[in-house]
Order: C-alpha cells, then structure tokens, then sequence
C-alpha cells in the first residue's frame, strides 16, 4: 500500500530539504525553527556532557585539602592583583572619558556580561561550536560576543530558550575584525580549523607587525565590542612571490578548555573609528589601502 | 495499525544513535579520533528497516533528520533527505538484503555510510570550504566495523521485546 507513493513521497521529502537546505545557506528566515527545534533537543547535550560533569563533580570532591589550600592560596594572589589592575583601570577610565570630552566624542561605556557554562559540543572536528546553558529567556540574542577568562572565544549563532550554541573564533567559517594593539593596524582574523591557529588576512608585506604583538578586536562591523584580546602574533612570514604576508596568531582564549564564558552585552553596538586613529595614520602608513574595505561592514 | 508493538524500542534506539552522534572525546585526546565516530543513526535505522520496513517511515525519518541536523549544526534539511532516502532503499532491498550475511550487510552498510558522508560534504561544499579529504572515509569504515555488534545487540533486543 505504501510502495505506490513511497518514489513521489521520497521525491518530495528530498526536494523539500533541497530547498531548506538553499534558504538556510542563504538567509536568517530558518532561525526561529531552528531555535524551536533546539530548544526541544538540549537536553540531549546535557547528557551527553554529563560524564564529564560528574567526572569534574568528583574530582571535587576527592580534591584534598592540601590542594584546596593550594588553589585557594593561588586564587588569593590572582585576586590581589586583579583588584590592583581595577584600581588602575578605574583612573584610566576616568582619565579617557575626560580626553574623550575634551575630544567631542561619546564616551566608551562598560559592557554588561552574562556568564554561562559549557554544556555540550559539537563533536564534528571539522567545526568549533559550544553549546551554553543561557538562552532567549536569559536575553541572550544571535550574534553576541562571546569571551573567556583570557580573551574573544567566539560569537553566538543560534539561541534557543535555555540554551545557545557559540561559533568559536577559531572554526574556518569565522572571522573577526582586528587591529594591532601597538599601532592600530587594522586586519581581519580568520580561524583555521585548527584549535590554536588564527589567521590576519590581506596584510600588506610592508605592514608593521611582529611575532609577540597583541591582537585586540576592533569594533568595526559592529558586532564585536572594540578592545577584546583575540590573540597574540606567533609568526609572519613573507614570501617574494605573495603580495600578502602570511601572519599566524595563537589565541589568547583558552579555546578547547574554558567551561565558563562570559556574553556580552554590548552597550555600545557601534563605536565607530577608535579615537586615536589621528597617531596612528602618521605611524602605520603600511595598514594600507588593502586593509581598508575588507573592514568596512 | 494493528498488532504493531515494541515502537518504544525503536523510538529509544534510534534516541540512543542520536546521543552517540553528540558525545564528545575528552578535550586532551587527539583531535583526528573525532573522524572515526561511526555513523550510528544509519546503522540502527539500516537495522530496523531491514527487519520491519513497515514500521520505519520516511516522513518520520526525515523528520528525525530535522533534529538531527539541529544538534550537529548542519544545514536544517540535510540529514532528513539523507535518513529518507536511506529507509527507501532498505524498502526497496529489504527481503534480498535479509538474505545476506553480516558481512555482506556490512559491506552495503559501508557503500550507504559512504554514499551518506560524499553526499553531506557536497551540500557543505556549496556553503563554505570544508576541505575534501581521505579522512572522509574513516567515519564509513568504521561503521562498517561496528555494523555486526549493532546488528546482533539490536537482534536480542528485538527477539526479546517481540517487535513486530
């Protein structure tokens, strides 16, 4: 009874994902479904988790004293001079808003953060995605950013109501715009698929950057908060016969062993040129026209 | 229908491929171990479609493909048109493919998790540039290794639940 149909019934079904398939790859309309249809399988991510949940649950418990005094002792110093450093950054902000006064523009706000904790990844080595327990009902919205305990982890790509899954700066289909902490150089940094590789792409040979600078995210596009830590320049190589040096960073987010992350939320979705682009112009002729348009949103 | 029975069984075997198809590797093991997870969706529903086509349906398993595709991030429709077409061939091949050995199941077992993982990587192909690679294979091999252990776990399950 059911062979009669069963071709036109496979036809159908195949020409139908054909077409979910094209309008998912090509717009946002699929969102909402899919957050639907996640929100009814997270649960499947905590269990699958779970091993590695109660594995860290142990390992508390049977941590001795001894070690808890250790850690506890560690946590002390880390705190001491992490306060040490608020204490400087207060002044410093104070310090900016008033030159930022002085300069007529609008002064950087804080962002707020949520913290959220890894409850699952995506297993395929082929892609860098988490999933974390916040979700819509905690604000959470798609395209947020993302950051660790160290720097930029990635970027929110699908919400559903408790959960959402977060694109890692490092997997090939992401890439974030940058500028040198030292000069300003602007660049856009792609992931490579590998867990600790980042890449700048279209620097210019002439441009100044060296092995050891810090990469922070620029702002520009909108979408990541300016001054994040992405990575740090491991190594750049010019080759003759390539007008593009190839810049290799590491970053500087702990990618495969943070289970806590922070989302952010921006206060200041589009912040525009950083204000000290006038030093830089004369400093960095080499940013280039290359870098130029590949930024602009 | 009437006399249908055992459905959770299968409900809960194919839930079960499922959470295997997420369960991650340790963080500090080798990453290349991530490409030998077999495809154990394929191979619970390669079962039951041989054993009782009549309760596999294809709306159902595209359906299932739907919240596949959701948990290992793949473009919504992918998995389904994948899942679909392979509970057709098993209707079409069943009463030969109850014939063979395990062996030779495997061995077809092997040619569909191929067929399923050329099939996955060409429709990603047009999104983005996921490399092709000999890698690609490993996941079919070892489904092929995996199908004779499936096939006898499920078999005791099914004889012993009656699931008709």
């Amino acid at each position: 009874m059911r062979e009669s149909g069963a071709g036109y019934l496979l036809f159908g079904l195949v020409f139908l994902s054909g077409v979910l398939v094209t309008i998912d790859f090509s717009t946002r309309l699929l969102d909402p479904l899919r957050g639907g249809i996640a929100t009814i399988v997270s649960p499947f991510y905590v269990v699958a988790e779970s091993p590695y949940f109660l594995s860290g649950a142990i390992g508390d418990v049977l941590s001795t004293r001894d070690q808890l005094q250790r850690r506890n002792e560690q946590l002390q110093d880390e705190i001491l001079s992490l306060s040490q450093m608020a204490q400087q950054a207060i002044s410093l902000r104070a310090e900016n808003d008033r030159l930022r006064a002085l300069l007529g523009s609008q002064s950087r706000l804080s962002d707020e953060v949520l913290i959220a904790e890894l409850v699952g990844v995506v297993p395929d080595p082929n892609r860098f995605q988490i999933i974390v327990n916040k979700g819509s009902l905690d604000g959470v919205q798609n395209g947020q950013a993302v950051i660790d305990a160290q720097g930029l982890f990635g970027q929110v790509v699908e919400v559903s109501r408790s959960t959402s899954r977060v694109l890692l700066l490092v997997d090939r289909n992401h890439a974030v715009p940058v500028r040198i902490n030292r000069n300003g150089v602007r660049s856009i940094a792609g992931g490579t698929g590998d867990v600790d590789g980042l890449v700048l792409e279209n620097v210019p040979t002439s441009a100044d950057i060296v092995p050891g600078d810090l990469v922070e995210t620029s702002g520009l596009g909108g979408r990541f908060p300016p001054g994040y830590p992405v990575g740090e320049v491991e190594s750049v190589l010019v080759e003759p016969t390539s007008s593009y040096a190839q810049v290799r960073l590491r970053p500087t987010a702990l990618i495969d062993r943070s289970r806590h992350v922070l989302i952010i939320f921006s206060s200041t979705p589009w912040e525009g040129e950083p204000q000290v682009s006038g030093s830089i112009a004369s400093d960095a002729p080499a940013a280039g026209p290359d870098t130029e348009p590949g930024v602009s949103p | 229908m009437s006399g249908a029975r055992g459905g959770w069984l299968i409900a809960i075997s194919v839930v079960v491929a499922m959470l295997l198809s997420i369960v991650h590797l340790p963080e500090d093991w080798p990453r290349w171990m991530g490409w030998l997870r077999p495809n154990w969706l394929l191979l619970v529903l390669f079962f039951w479609v041989l054993e009782v086509p009549h309760r596999v349906g294809l709306v159902a398993m595209w359906c299932v493909g739907l919240f596949v595709d959701v948990l290992t991030a793949d473009p919504i429709g992918l998995n389904g048109a994948v899942l679909a077409t392979i509970t057709y061939i098993g209707w079409q091949f069943f009463e030969r493919l109850r014939m063979y050995s395990v062996v030779q199941q495997g061995l077809i077992v092997f040619v569909l998790a191929t067929a399923a993982e050329v099939a996955q990587v060409m429709v990603l192909d047009f999104g983005s540039d996921h490399p092709w690679a000999w890698s690609l294979l490993l996941s079919p091999l070892m489904t092929m290794l995996v199908w004779p252990f499936v096939f006898l776990l499920l078999l005791r399950l099914r004889t012993g639940v009656r699931v008709e």
